[in-house]
């Protein structure tokens, strides 16, 4: 211990000694790091996992059942009411769940300021499938309409002052509703269940609305929505359950291989037995997309992100390259000192000990200055892409890469210059 | 100096040359494809919209009410709104959108000549909903037949009249007259000059407009304002007020200048080449600070072989000069290192955002403004070795 208070002693007189060369490598260190640190945030969260282990097993599944012919299109990325009770009818799937989102305003008496909220009317396997926990209260019994809702904890705080508000009241854009569950804290990242139009992005829904009831009060999707034929998409209670009107989303559990063949096949026969009724022309095009590919299937990446990430390793790198610079020319001038110590018997060991706690030393002060920067960086991005902002948030892992990288690159920086100073000819060293 | 004195010199510290050309490279790289992205934000947002930007506001907004949002309360609700905000001082002309323009996407779909209909076929086209006063807010030039001059219900008996946009005409009818004509969302009324619709739609020049009441809006609606020059500001500030006051059950989404709306849809690219911009200053603040320590220990290290060069009669300017010239020649191996580096950077870019090719003028550019850099962050430590004196060859004899 006290041979380490030692190299740190030596450490800090070495950087008293020329504070200026050593501030620049630890700033363009941190400023390297700090940049890639923040944008990396962003392209960890938005590439995790949120159910690493159903992930596989949930699928979308999507066809051509629409009422025109096109040969090589994509199948849509929303369904019809009609081709999603036709998928329902199959019980291959563990847990099943047609979805949409919408917009609504909420209040507890006709005599209050309404509160804007966002809607996901679903069934009742969404909760299930997604994990989704619950803090009070159930969800519906069955898939039928009724007039009950799920508040999120955070909705229920704002408009009850509390969360367990089960059996309460409320008004849903002037309709009475009863509050049957509360959510509790939960915020699936990328919200993978609604990744068209990298809708992924947002937070999650304030309310939950079982999918017959939005049906029958014309609960318009405020997402991705397409009419294919006469069919008049104000009136979803009718032209909704029986015309080409597509806004569903549509998810499955399909927990083993058999059962996702078995699911393929079911999809096949479904449009062959479709396109044999003469409903619908189209030749098949069925796809049952894995949940943790939904983004790269709706083509959702976010290209900016991706530019950033290359170009914030290429700073990266060109801060470890100019720090290296800097930390070699620093070496240089002190060169002689450390021919001297060698010459006086210090053993090249010795040497490279001292050149690790000096690593070490500018580790800590690397790693401090990265996290400001990286801090200041990421608000910046906030800024300029507030769309990204749930995506911002740091973990314990983040930081220990962070520190990991850090000292890493630290390393990187004075390897070259510590191998010079230990390994050169020491009559060169002392004449210069 | 002669060239080859200057390499002979730089491969005295290859190390440290390395490592400064390596940076040069990647700076230069980056400045390249920085000056290329901000260029292409810049052309985006400077595109000719066809429309009065600084002068129209846009209100989005929405009744908060089932009632309010369903047809007739609606259009009472709409005619009572419109009078208000047309009586405020400064507000020249006033009408209602299902949506406004300059948008990522919305409510769209596919206009074609009904004879012809594959080939004719336009997709995702934005269908507006208007009130008769929207061409004269947004200042739409009248290229053929007549503008509806009352609202036609679209599902009413008689079919409600259309007016698209001269790209659209010229697609559907394939460069012939298109007023008096017929597409599949009724008989086509007017033409009128093109105007920036939806940045999804295939061509942003496509737009269908009827003249029509609003039967339901609970995706909401847009009232588009246009004032006198000098009153936007004031009329904006205005306008929650008065709008609250002709009913509180609506929510205002956003009162904005078409100047922002157009500045937001092209926010991410905007985001990416500020982002870009700030790590260019950065790299060439991080490259003249790497010039300027290389050149600063060079001058310390070498402060004998100045002075005998002193000695021998050498001038300060020519010291002067040699140093500077020994970056120069750096910045100028690194700048052509990094057009090789600047096309890869260009090419791995291009695969994840849109971004256009180099052009043979921009290496240039970007090298001069490498080249002024590394002026200013050499030209302390070469002041530095003209102080060093004749006398200091002494010392190694």
């Amino acid at each position: 211990m006290e041979q380490l208070f030692y190299y740190l002693k030596v450490s800090w007189f070495s950087v008293k000694r020329a504070p200026l060369p050593y501030m620049l490598t630890v700033l363009i260190l941190s400023l390297g790091l700090g940049v890639f640190f923040s944008n990396a945030t962003f392209y960890y969260r938005m590439n995790s996992d949120p159910l690493p282990d159903k992930s596989d097993k949930l699928f979308f599944p999507m066809m051509m059942l629409v009422p025109y012919q096109c040969s090589d299109c994509k199948p849509p990325s929303v369904l019809s009411y009609s081709n999603v009770a036709k998928l329902a009818a199959s019980d291959i799937p563990s847990a099943k769940a047609a979805m949409y989102s919408a917009d609504g305003y909420l209040r507890q008496h006709a005599t209050q300021p309404p509160t804007p909220v966002n809607i996901r009317i679903t069934q009742r396997d969404f909760f299930t499938m997604f994990d989704v926990p619950l803090l009070h209260g159930s969800v519906w019994a069955d898939d039928q309409a009724r007039d009950e809702l799920l508040l999120s904890k955070a909705s229920a705080e704002k408009i009850f002052g509390r969360s367990d508000v089960t059996g309460q009241q409320l008004l849903l854009d002037d309709r009475l509703f009863t509050v049957i569950g509360v959510l509790d804290e939960w915020q699936m990242l990328p919200k993978l269940y609604d990744a068209f139009g990298r809708n992924y992005l947002n937070a999650a829904e304030d309310i939950y609305l079982p999918l017959e009831s939005g049906y029958d009060y014309n609960y318009l999707s405020n997402r991705n929505s397409s009419t294919f034929d006469d069919a008049d998409y104000r009136k979803l209670a009718t032209d909704g359950r029986t015309k080409a009107i597509h806004q569903l989303q549509y998810w499955v559990q399909l927990d083993t291989p058999a059962q996702q063949q078995a699911y393929r096949q079911f999809m096949a026969n479904l449009v062959a037995d479709e396109k044999a009724a003469g409903r619908h022309p189209s030749a098949e095009a069925n796809q049952l997309v894995m949940m943790r590919d939904i983004i790269r299937y709706f083509g959702g990446e976010s290209g900016d992100i991706k530019a950033f990430a290359i170009v914030t390793l290429l700073f990266l790198l060109v801060c470890i390259f100019n720090a290296s610079h800097l930390s070699l020319n620093r070496y240089l001038s002190n060169q002689y000192e450390f021919s001297l110590r060698r010459a006086l018997g210090a053993k090249r060991s010795q040497l490279q000990l001292q050149l690790l706690v000096d690593m070490s030393m500018m580790s800590a002060f690397t790693l401090g200055g990265a996290a400001v920067i990286a801090y200041g960086s990421i608000n910046l991005m906030n800024y300029l892409w507030p769309s990204n902002r749930l995506f911002a948030s740091w973990d314990l892992q983040l930081m220990l890469v962070l520190a990991a990288l850090t000292l890493i690159c630290s390393y990187l920086v004075t390897l070259y210059p510590s191998l010079r100073a230990s390994f050169g000819s020491l009559n060169k060293q002392l004449k210069e | 100096m002669p060239l080859h004195l200057l390499f002979k010199s730089l491969q005295r510290r290859k190390v440290v040359t390395a490592l400064l050309l390596i940076q040069l490279a990647m700076t230069f790289a980056l400045l390249l494809n920085s000056i290329l992205l901000a260029q292409q934000t810049r052309h985006q947002l400077q595109q000719p919209t066809g429309l009065p930007l600084q002068q129209t506001l846009q209100v989005q907004l929405k009744p908060t009410t089932n009632a309010l949002r369903q047809y007739p309360a609606l259009g009472d609700l709409l005619m009572r709104q419109m009078a208000a905000v047309r009586a405020i001082p400064g507000v020249e002309a006033v009408a209602y959108s299902n949506q406004g323009p300059l948008l990522q996407g919305g409510n769209n779909g596919n206009v074609h000549d009904p004879d012809r209909e594959e080939l004719s076929k336009a997709n995702g086209v934005p269908l507006y909903t208007v009130s008769a006063d929207f061409f004269s807010v947004l200042q739409l030039p009248l290229l053929a037949g007549e503008l509806p001059q009352s609202e036609i219900a679209v599902d009413g008996s008689a079919p409600s009249p259309v007016v698209i946009t001269k790209s659209l005409a010229d697609k559907v009818f394939d460069g012939t007259p298109a007023a008096g004509r017929t597409v599949n969302r009724g008989p086509v009324a007017a033409v009128v000059a093109d105007f920036y619709g939806q940045r999804s739609a295939g061509t942003v020049n496509y737009n269908s407009i009827q003249v029509a009441p609003l039967y339901g809006v609970d995706w909401g609606y847009s009232l588009l304002l246009r004032t006198t020059p000098d009153s936007t500001g004031k009329v904006r500030q205005a306008l929650p007020q008065v709008l609250q006051q002709v009913d509180s059950n609506i929510e205002i989404f956003y009162i904005r200048t078409l100047a922002e709306q157009q500045q937001r849809l092209y926010s991410n690219e905007f985001g990416l080449a500020s982002l870009l911009s700030l790590l260019s200053a950065l790299m060439l603040l991080v490259s003249m600070i790497s010039s300027y320590s290389s050149a600063y220990f060079h001058t310390l290290k070498h402060q004998q072989e100045i002075g005998i060069k002193r000695a021998l009669g050498a001038s300060k300017s020519r010291i002067f000069n040699e140093l500077l010239s020994e970056n120069w020649l750096t910045t100028v191996l690194g700048a052509m290192a990094g057009v090789g580096c600047a096309l890869l950077l260009n090419k791995l870019l291009s695969q994840v955002i849109s971004i256009p090719a180099l052009s043979w003028w921009l290496p240039l550019a970007a090298c001069a403004i490498l080249l002024l850099c590394v002026t200013v962050a050499t030209w302390y430590p070469a002041a530095i070795a003209t102080r060093v004196s004749p006398a200091t060859a002494t010392k190694t004899l």
